[in-house]
Formats: structure tokens, sequence, C-alpha cells
């Protein structure tokens, strides 16, 4: 008995001397925007990931988090204040790919550690770009499309919603997607309406476009957040119907938003690349851990990119990890 | 009286003539290029489309002919719509909701008339502070998610009378009352009074405080309105919803003649009218396949011809 106590005053010393010894460091995190959900996954996510990757490296993590509203110049002086707060590393997602620079340059003057996330610089490299990759989201979810085309013996012609044009990712995936169907010669886009990211877009767009375009079989979404505008828009014309429905209009997506998951399931949707919020999240945390310890994330040229998982209905019920679904 | 005010009214067409001339060539150029454009269901298609722009720019335009402005209404459509979005997720009923986010509006909306009209706070500031804490508020409130219709409300989205979308019915008969309470009531000629010259009217005996409070009101309430429209038709509400209406509202209300510096302009035509071209516009471009970065040097282009318009017709005569 008495051999059992002085174990487990042992036990509980060593662990409270753990909490006494982990270093406590702090992340500035500057958003440029909360305006969509997956900004909130990614903060309880690398907060998550913080907690956990933070324990198995003797770190405590504390965040400092801070939102620019879309403003570039209010976010430079956000940053400024982490800076001054002495923060260990900031993360940031730029509102403005050049004008995010000015702010690495200041966070390299004080000797602080800058990650861009998600949205990377034109201007001043940080010491790490962390993100998914657009293009390869759109590449491989175009391939995917490409091959049920060819599975089904279907000629896809094919209406394109863009996203905004100043938005790099929504570029990346529109290129992506023509490099990968114009070689394709099953897959033809026959128009590309520019949305930016405005759902009423989405739904008019769809519409003017079907009217325009009364053979097209297919729709290629820049991103599925806004698919119930577009099934609105099918609606109107008696074309949301799932697969195997003479009626059917394939659907190549990207992102798998919650309503997107749920279109998914019902076969409205045929194939997309899930936007893996977790990964991002993780990795981004890996390498800031690396960054403060002074270490070389070793990211590729580009970026560390995480990479999406293609989604279809066979496999959505079954995708680990999907943020959209938990 | 009632052939007064039908020459009133073409009276006002004609000083849109201008611009009704330069559509009708838009719409032929359209026509020739897409067999498409030039049909009635697409002409239902733009009317359906132009409806949530519509509400918020006919509350602009009131609130501009009183020389000022409101650059929250966005943010009064999402704080509202989201309000309304979230009772109906939570169970409540879709009129409840629907009713909610009409009476947020409103209330939003004469917050805003009470800093302007009796804190006497510059209407462009007051505006801009509200634009952002009601945006903010909303995103606390959703957490920026995407929250749908719910599924019975959603066949009201395409449902028509005729070839006519319901929403456009609705759109036609708000626009058509505010249209009577600018030209008929004695609210509405105060509009335009204020406009010209605030110390001027209330040396007349207006309350021009109370005239500035009931028009920011409606303006939030047409700002809910358009949410509605918004809402339904898109089948969802979003962090997205009503970002950048005010601009687009402005723009409208200028195109269609109302004059920025208040006391001049027209609901109908005026405001129809410059709907009906950004619609129409962005409709004729998706159907002739226009380079995607063609749309917004065309949409700059109607303003800024708009704008010269108007600095153009008050210019002095020298």
């Amino acid at each position: 008995m008495k051999s059992h106590l002085i174990f487990a005053t042992a036990a509980i010393g060593l662990i409270l001397s753990g909490h006494a010894h982990a270093e406590e460091k702090t992340i500035g995190l500057s958003w440029n925007s909360k305006e969509n959900e997956i900004v909130g996954k990614w903060e309880e996510y690398l907060q998550s990931e913080a907690a956990r990757q933070g324990k198995e490296a003797g770190l405590e993590f504390r965040f400092v988090i801070n939102v620019a509203d879309n403003d570039p110049t209010r976010q430079a002086a956000n940053i400024e204040d982490l800076i001054n707060q002495g923060v260990d590393l900031i993360i940031a997602r730029g509102e403005d790919s050049a004008a995010i620079g000015s702010s690495i340059r200041a966070a390299k003057r004080s000797e602080i550690p800058f990650i861009t996330f998600d949205h990377g610089s034109t201007s001043v490299q940080p010491d790490a770009h962390v993100s998914g990759d657009s293009y390869n989201q759109a590449k491989s979810t175009a391939e995917a499309f490409v091959a049920l085309m060819k599975e089904k013996g279907v000629e896809g012609q094919c209406i394109e919603l863009q996203g905004a044009l100043k938005d790099v990712n929504a570029v990346n995936r529109s290129k992506a997607w023509h490099e990968v169907t114009e070689n394709s010669g099953v897959v033809t886009t026959l128009q590309s309406v520019p949305t930016e990211w405005n759902p009423e877009i989405f739904r008019s767009g769809t519409v003017n476009a079907f009217r325009a375009n009364p053979n097209a079989n297919c729709l290629f979404l820049g991103s599925d957040f806004a698919i119930s505008a577009v099934r609105s828009a099918l609606e109107s014309m008696d074309k949301w119907a799932p697969a195997g429905d003479p009626k059917h209009v394939y659907i190549a997506t990207q992102d798998l938003f919650p309503e997107a998951v749920k279109a998914m399931e019902d076969g409205y949707i045929d194939v997309g690349t899930t936007f893996d919020a977790y990964e991002h999240a993780k990795e981004a945390i890996r390498v800031a851990i690396t960054l403060i310890g002074g270490g070389d994330p070793e990211c590729a040229p580009e970026g560390c990119l995480a990479a999406g998982r293609i989604a279809t209905p066979a496999n959505i019920a079954t995708l680990e990890n999907l943020w959209s679904r938990q | 009286m009632r052939t007064s005010r039908i020459l009133a009214t073409l009276g006002d067409a004609h000083r849109n003539l201008g611009l009704v001339l330069a559509l009708l060539a838009v719409m032929a150029g359209f026509s020739i290029a897409a067999p498409s454009f030039a049909t009635t269901d697409n002409l239902f298609a733009i009317l359906h489309a132009m409806g949530p722009s519509t509400l918020a720019a006919t509350g602009m335009a009131l609130v501009i002919l009183t020389g000022k402005i409101d650059i929250s209404i966005g943010s009064i459509a999402f704080l509202s719509a989201s309000t309304g979005a979230l009772l109906m997720e939570a169970g409540h009923s879709p009129l409840a909701g629907f009713a909610a986010i009409l009476g947020l509006g409103a209330v939003l909306g004469a917050i805003n008339g009470f800093l302007v009209a009796y804190l006497r706070i510059n209407a462009l500031i007051a505006t801009l502070g509200t634009m952002m804490a009601y945006r903010g508020i909303g995103l606390i409130f959703t957490d920026a998610r995407v929250i749908p219709l719910p599924e019975t409300m959603r066949s009201v989205a395409n449902a028509t009378i005729g070839p006519v979308f319901i929403d456009t019915v609705a759109v036609v008969a708000i626009v058509a009352a505010i249209q009577v309470l600018h030209r008929s009531t004695s609210f509405g000629r105060s509009l335009s009074a204020v406009g010209n010259g605030e110390d001027i009217a209330a040396r007349i005996g207006l309350n021009t405080r109370r005239t500035v409070f009931l028009t920011f009101t409606l303006a939030g309430l047409l700002a809910a309105l358009a949410a509605c429209s918004s809402f339904i038709q898109v089948g969802s509400v979003s962090g997205f919803l009503g970002k950048g209406l005010e601009f687009n509202a402005i723009a409208i209300a200028v195109v269609g003649g109302i004059s920025l510096a208040g006391g001049r302009g027209t609901i109908v035509p005026g405001v129809l009218i410059g709907a009906a071209a950004f619609q129409m516009i962005s409709n004729g471009l998706n159907q002739v396949n226009a380079d995607p970065y063609i749309y917004q040097l065309v949409t700059g282009a109607v303003i800024f011809v708009a704008m010269y318009m108007d600095a153009f017709k008050r210019a002095p005569v020298r």
C-alpha cells in the first residue's frame, strides 16, 4: 500500500512538473476575414492541433487572434500589434497577396517567424507557406470527372461557375479544370461564368448559361459553398435530379461544404475534391513547431501543401476527418 | 389629377430617355449576338434575378432623395436574414422567421435613422459604423455558417403565376407601393424637400427629423425584403449575403437618375431602369459568353456614364 502511494505521488509529481516545465509560446493568428465557416473550422483545428502537437514537443501554446474584415490596411495594423505584443510566431491568411509582404518584412525585422496560410504572398517570401493545393484540387476533380464521363460514355458539355477572379485559388482551379478537360476528348467547357463568389450570381449565372447553351449537361463549380443556389437554378429548369435520372446534370465540384456533402450523398453531385481544413491546420502547427525550434520545415518550393481527397457518392460516407460532415 | 400624374411619370421617363435608348441599343446588340437573349423566358429570368437589388436600391433611393446615404443596407440584409434563418433552423415556422427578418430590418433601419436624425451624426459615418457592427453581430450569431432554407420553403423559390415568378410579383407590388408613397403622399414629397435643403424645409414647417428617421427605417425594411428575396432565390444564408449590396444599390439609383446631391429622381421608372440595366448587361454578357474579365469593366463604364450624365444635368447653364 505504501509503495503504491509513493508511486502515485511520484507519478502526479512527474505530471505536474511536466506541466510546469512546458515552455509557453504564443502564436499570433491574423485572419483576413471570418465570413466563411471554414475559417472557424481552421481556427478550431489549429488550436486543438497546437494543444496536441505542442504537448508532444513540450510546448504550451497560447493564441492571440485578430480579424481584418477584408481590409488589407487593417490586417497590416493587426499584424503590427501582434509583433508589438512579442508573439513567438505569426500565422496569417492575407487579404491581399501583395500587401501582406510589408507585414512579412516587419516580422522578419523583429525575428518572428511568419507563416502564410491558405493565401500566399506574391511580394515577399515568408518563412513558410501552408495551404491546400488549389491547382491540384481542381486537377484531381477534373481528372476524376473525365474518367467518369469516359466510363459512362457521355460527352460532357459543361458550364463553369468561376470564383472571384482576384482570388488566386479561384484562378488556379479554373486553370486546372481547363488544362485537364481541353485535352480530354470527352469534356468541353461551353461557357465560363464569373460569380465573384456571390450566391445570387451562382443562381442567375447558371440559369443564363443553360439558356444560352440548352445542350449543356454538366457543371464545374469553383466551390460548392453555393450549391443551394445552383440547386435552385437547376430546379427552376427541372434539371435537379440524381444520377441515373435522365434529367441529371453531372456536377464536378470543390471543397465539400456541408450542403454539398448531403447533395453528394443523395447522388446530385458526381465528383469533388475535399478542402481538408484539418490537414491544413495539422501541417501549419507542424511547421510552426519546427520554425520555433529553429529548424527547417522542409516545404516544397511552392510551400507545404496539403492535398485534397477525391470524394464521390461511393466514398463520401467513409472519408475520415471531413470537417463538413462533423 | 390622374392625368397630371401620368404626365409627370411620362416626364420622368423623358428625363431617363438617353438611358432608355442606350438600353434598347444594348438589348438589340445582345439579341443579335445571342438568339436566347430576346425570349420571353429570358425576360422573366431577368426580372426574377433583379428582385433583391431592385428592393435594396428602392430603399437607397429614398435615402439619397433626402440628401443622405445609407451604406449599412447590405449588413442589415445579412443580420436580419441570419436571424430569421436561425429561427427557422431552430424549428420556428417560416412565417415567424420571415416576420423576424422584416421586423429586425425595420428596427436596424430605425437605429440608423435615430443616429442621423436625432443625434445629428453624419449619415456616412453613422452607417459606416452600423455597417460593420451589424455584419459583425450577424457573423457572431451564425458563426459564418451557411444556413439553408427549410425544405418546405424551397418550392417557393421557383413558384410562378403563369410565366411570372411569385417573388417578381411581390417586388412589383412593393415598388408600386413605394412609388405611390413617394409621389402621392406628403411624406413622399417631403423627401425631395429635405433633399433640396433641410434648413429651408424645416423653416416651411416640415418635420425634417421625423422624415429622415422614417426614411432610414423604410430603407432598413426594404433591405430586409431584399434579404428575403435573396434567401428564397438562393436557398440559403451565408456570410456573402448582402456583401456589396449597398454599392450595387447606389449604382442602380445613380444610373436610374437619382441625384447623389439629393432632392431629384424617381422610383418608377428611374430605379427600375437602373436595376434592369445592370441585370440586362450581366445576363447579356452571360449569354454571349463574354470574357469573365469584361464584366467589371462594362459595369464600371455604365456607372461612369451615369455619373457624368448626372453631373452634366446639374451643371449651371452658362
